[in-house]
């Protein structure tokens, strides 16, 4: 599996459009389909294409393992931070505060953008994640 | 055949999978198809005839007479996709740890054991 | 006695299946609900998805709970899977 030159090719070519991807259906989350949860579903896809080419031990070197845990840690807590935020100014928990642009535009729809992202960072970290310890198992009991 | 009646036969194809087949990998796979089969079946619920999409586009608002299907259900089935995912993570977990100790993936010779 | 199985969950499939023909899939019942969010939903929020709106502003809170239950998913795949001392 690791030393097949056809997709080692392959896949050097096609992983920053497949991120590319992950990232406009990100951003793009509330005028299109699409979100947070299926750009995350994306990224980490690309990640898993990475490790199936080139093996386990070059992929780590490059996403190392704490990184990704520390990243996902991270996330919750600036979601819950987020919603407090909303509390600092008077509105309730988790309330859209921000102010509303014009419809159709990307920058538009208030907390809902970094919501997103935020989301797609810990989907992405927690696949991937799962994936790094499903395949690092060498049969201890 | 509407799709509330597609998916009552995955349901259904999903549990024969769960209940008949000794292998352990073959039995989360019909675990996963019975989420899939959910999943579908609430978001036909929520069709209306000659409805579009929820997605209210410029060229959507400005004709009269629009029908949109109902949005809810497909907003609730994106949490019901996530416990998918991760029910079939930790079962798989388990089943990698059963073959390291025992050797075997087969219902009736773990049974024995 | 697996023949048992078999004969027993096939009827039961035949009679679901016959008896789940429905005359109305296009039709649903009470329409008020959905209506408000059709109606309000752009302007109370600044999105166009209608369904982005829904679990992001409207029910902002079962999103923050269903990034735990994946955070639970990872704690336990890593846990049933470490190398114990």
């Amino acid at each position: 599996m690791k030393n097949s030159r056809i997709i080692r090719t392959l896949a050097q070519k096609l992983l920053p459009f497949i991120f590319l991807f992950g990232c406009y259906l990100t951003l793009h989350g509330h005028l299109s389909p699409g979100g947070g949860f299926q750009g995350g579903v994306v990224i980490a896809t690309a990640i898993i294409l990475l490790t199936l080419s080139y093996g386990i031990k070059e992929t780590e070197n490059r996403f190392k393992e704490k990184d990704l845990s520390f990243m996902e840690k991270l996330a919750i807590l600036a979601f819950i931070f987020l919603g407090l935020l909303g509390i600092f100014f008077g509105y309730p928990f988790l309330k859209n505060f921000l102010p509303l642009g014009q419809r159709g535009c990307i920058a538009s729809a208030g907390l809902m953008i970094p919501l997103n992202l935020i989301i797609s960072i810990k989907v992405a970290a927690g696949i991937t994640g799962i994936f790094y310890a499903l395949v690092k198992y060498r049969g201890e009991i | 055949m509407t799709p509330i009646n597609i998916s009552l036969l995955l349901f259904m194809i999903g549990l024969y999978g769960v209940i008949s087949k000794n292998n352990l990998i073959k039995k989360i796979i019909g675990l996963a198809i019975i989420n899939a089969s959910v999943v579908l079946f609430f978001i036909a619920i929520g069709y209306r005839e000659g409805g579009l999409a929820p997605i209210m586009s410029s060229e959507a608002v400005d004709s009269a007479n629009i029908i949109f299907v109902n949005p809810i259900p497909q907003a609730l089935m994106l949490t019901a996709i996530v416990v998918s995912i991760s029910l079939t993570a930790v079962a798989l977990a388990l089943v990698v740890k059963i073959y390291s100790k025992y050797k075997t993936l087969d219902v009736q010779k773990l049974y024995e054991e | 006695m697996k023949k048992y199985y078999y004969i027993v969950l096939l009827i039961i499939m035949t009679i679901l299946i016959i008896g789940s023909i429905r005359p109305e899939y296009g039709n649903p019942r009470n329409l008020d609900y959905i209506n408000y969010y059709l109606e309000h939903g752009v302007q109370d929020t600044g999105a166009i998805n209608l369904v982005a709106s829904i679990y992001l502003d409207y029910r902002a809170y079962d999103t923050l709970i269903e990034t735990v239950v994946l955070f639970m998913a990872v704690i336990g795949v890593t846990f049933i899977l470490s190398k114990g001392k």
